[in-house]
């Protein structure tokens, strides 16, 4: 597995279980995760077995609505949209009887929940980006800089400019071996683009502590050994409109997590590696040993008996 | 944030049981069983001694000489056996302890990135050992869980401790007590183990070589035996393994269920539907005397299997009587079934009313023994069965994560870095080296 995937597997599951006619309505109480922090809550009403509820949870929630998450949820899931749950910031809700025309689809659709609410400010960067590639003196400063607090000290940066928008990930790194190999990761990320057939990929620039120009003036940046910044730069031919422009923020807003899964597997792939070469070296070892000469046997007479 | 909910993984020899604290089910139950390219271990292959074997040929040069994303190829779970045909699949865990490390190592990875979705360094883990892990083995699970998915806490709980901890969602159970007798009764072994105010009483733990996988394979000979041809022959584990797990039960006095199934056959005898997994075409399969057969191999081994003749309610007695003098009642009056294996109807009333009467037998002839100068009080014997009892392990993880304390009790990954490995060795909640 290289990518991850967008989806939530358990919201997946849980529905496709509960959407289909064979299983009866039973009540359900279940609080899952996702990436960054992310939670659900997936309920039955008290008195109905058969009305399902589901509700996230998200540190950034308002600044997505700010930058019109309630749009696109809207466009996505506009007839399960119910009022919040208590303690949540979003709430969907559905009658196992009446599920409209495609349930699949919609299964897709709630299991992808976490992504379509983070697509708001992407899209609304693109849109803003297409416009102004058509103006002909465009004003550099009605640029809009949305950030986007996702985790407790990391954030996305989305900005559109005249003939691009760039994406900066502030990320941390709360362990010194994590940032050496994120170093290592992402110099690569870098390096690979120099391959001609990577050539129409987006522009990855990786900065150790240095926060980008773009971002230099936020306030609040930590400066810290442990920060980095990543930064994308995405050309229109990186959104065109349809499935591009979809692939394009499912996969830039999985990349932290893509990143620190890398991470990880490196980190188990190089332990497989030690175990493999002390099991080596552990034979090395055990063939140094000195054989033990066997005592010397006896006959039952004390004799011992001896090769002539 | 908000602190986020543990994360709680019961890795079996057989199934592995994922999910959040909090929650009343496990989110995923899957096979432990992990697909590769490479066919065997690479750490584990075996050993040539003639030559060393870093500098030329075989494992390490092997592992070397991967410089692509093979180690990235690789599939856990329900995925890893649909993909046996073209991968090779790996079991990493024997016996209910971890014998790959590598294979393991991914396992967890697969897990948690792809199937639950969480950032290892945003929770604290809970996973389980089976009673008697060497403590190495533990450190090796501490050092993967914090070294490479950097995990906020760690907690390695033995799963009978939390079986017992499960049993107290029971309505029967009065006081809640860590002492009893756990009854674990998997796929591929049943194990009796004495807990006594949450130490396992290592020394008096008993196995028995019965559990799913022989009831579901009695069940396929009966079948056979009796001449049911319409079971395609490619489906007949499956059928079996349904029918043992919709029709069956335990029943009273075997002699008499037969009795009654010869009276009034057509209240008893079921009727199984199943349709050809290739063909398609539907074909039922009369259930009869292995409704009660199958879980009776507990009670009665010699049914089944030649070699094997102690029944259950005898072993667990022996456990008991095996251990230290003075936990023995709360350890009769606390018997605990974990395990898909003990699910059948009535299976703990059978299993109470015939240790009651072993030990009722006992407390009698040693009272005849002394001339009947000597009474003493009724056993109170007492197995608890409750809801929860199929995934007991894993929901007994997740009661317990859920409580405040939880977080108090985890090695953090600051002590971790200060401590190292062997921190692992020392249970917080007990108070001792484990």
């Amino acid at each position: 597995m290289i990518l991850l995937d967008y989806h939530n597997r358990i919201i997946e599951d849980t529905l496709k279980a509960r959407f289909n006619p064979e299983n009866k309505p039973k009540p359900v109480d279940m609080n899952i995760v996702d990436f960054d922090g992310v939670s659900y809550h997936i309920s039955t009403l008290e008195d109905q077995d058969s009305k399902l509820v589901l509700s996230i949870r998200w540190r950034c929630w308002p600044e997505l609505v700010k930058y019109g998450a309630n749009d696109v949820l809207k466009r996505e899931y506009s007839q399960w949209i119910v009022i919040p749950e208590h303690g949540f910031d979003f709430t969907l809700q559905f009658d196992l009887e009446n599920l409209g025309a495609d349930p699949e689809e919609l299964i897709r659709k709630v299991s992808l929940l976490k992504r379509n609410a983070m697509a708001a400010p992407f899209e609304r960067a693109f849109d803003a980006q297409a416009l102004a590639e058509k103006e002909d003196n465009w004003d550099p400063s009605s640029s809009q800089l949305m950030t986007i607090h996702y985790r407790d000290d990391e954030a996305i940066y989305v900005q559109n400019q005249q003939d691009r928008v760039t994406v900066i990930f502030s990320t941390l790194f709360k362990e010194e071996t994590d940032r050496i190999f994120a170093k290592v990761f992402l110099q690569e990320f870098v390096d690979a683009r120099k391959k001609p057939h990577l050539q129409n990929a987006p522009q990855v620039i990786y900065s150790h502590r240095e926060p980008p120009l773009e971002i230099r003036h936020v306030p609040g940046l930590l400066d810290s050994e442990s920060m980095g910044y990543i930064t994308f730069v995405l050309f229109p031919r990186n959104y065109a409109v349809g499935t591009v422009r979809e692939e394009t923020i499912s996969r830039i807003q999985i990349f932290r997590d893509y990143l620190h899964y890398h991470i990880k597997c490196s980190k188990a792939y190089m332990h497989s590696r030690m175990r493999a070469r002390v099991s080596d070296f552990l034979k090395v070892l055990n063939r140094a040993k000195p054989e033990v000469q066997a005592a010397e046997k006896k006959l039952a007479s004390g004799r011992a008996f001896r090769r002539p | 944030m908000s602190r986020l909910a543990p994360v709680v993984i019961d890795n079996g020899t057989g199934f592995t049981k994922m999910g959040f604290a909090g929650n009343n089910d496990p989110s995923f139950i899957q096979p432990t069983v992990i697909a590769t390219r490479d066919g065997g271990a690479s750490s584990s292959a075996p050993s040539v001694p003639s030559k060393p074997s870093f500098l030329n040929s075989s494992s390490s040069s092997n592992i070397a000489s991967k410089r692509g994303i093979e180690d990235l190829d690789f599939y856990i779970g329900d995925e890893a056996v649909a993909n046996s045909k073209t991968y090779a699949l790996n079991y990493p865990i024997r016996h209910g302890q971890i014998e790959n490390w590598d294979h393991m190592e991914r396992y967890w990875e697969q897990s948690i990135f792809k199937y639950l979705r969480c950032e290892p360094e945003d929770h604290s883990f809970l996973l389980t050992e089976p009673p008697l892990n060497p403590p190495e083995n533990r450190e090796n699970t501490a050092e993967i869980m914090f070294e490479s998915f950097n995990v906020q806490g760690l907690y390695i709980a033995v799963q009978a401790v939390l079986a017992l901890a499960a049993s107290w969602t029971s309505s029967k159970v009065s006081e809640q007590t860590l002492t009893g007798t756990v009854i674990d009764s998997g796929d591929g072994v049943t194990h009796v183990i004495p807990v006594a105010e949450g130490y396992v009483i290592g020394s008096s733990i008993k196995s028995v070589p019965i559990a799913g996988r022989d009831l579901t394979s009695f069940v396929q000979n009966l079948l056979r035996e009796r001449g049911e041809n319409m079971i395609p022959a490619e489906d007949s584990l499956t059928v079996a393994q349904r029918i043992k797990e919709q029709y069956s039960y335990v029943c009273p006095d075997i002699v008499k269920e037969f009795k009654k199934y010869d009276q009034e056959g057509e209240k008893y005898f079921k009727k199984y539907e199943g349709v050809h997994s290739v063909t398609g075409k539907p074909y039922t399969v009369d259930v009869g005397f292995e409704r009660f057969l199958a879980p009776e191999i507990f009670f009665n081994p010699e049914i089944a299997s030649s070699d094997y003749l102690t029944p259950l309610p005898e072993v667990v007695d022996n456990v008991v009587q095996t251990s230290p003098i003075d936990v023995r009642r709360g350890l009769y009056k606390n018997i605990v079934l974990s395990g898909g294996s003990t699910m059948f109807e009535n299976f703990g009333k059978r299993l109470q009313r015939d240790i009651k009467r072993i030990a009722d037998t006992r407390i009698k002839r040693s009272e005849v023994l002394s001339g009947g100068k000597m009474q003493s009080t009724p056993m109170e014997v007492n197995v608890i069965s409750h809801k929860k009892q199929r995934y007991a392990v894993w929901f007994g993880g997740s009661l317990l994560a859920s409580t405040g304390e939880f977080h108090s009790y985890c090695h953090t990954k600051a002590e971790y870095d200060e401590v190292g490995p062997s921190i692992a060795r020392h249970n917080r909640v007990f108070g001792t080296l484990g």
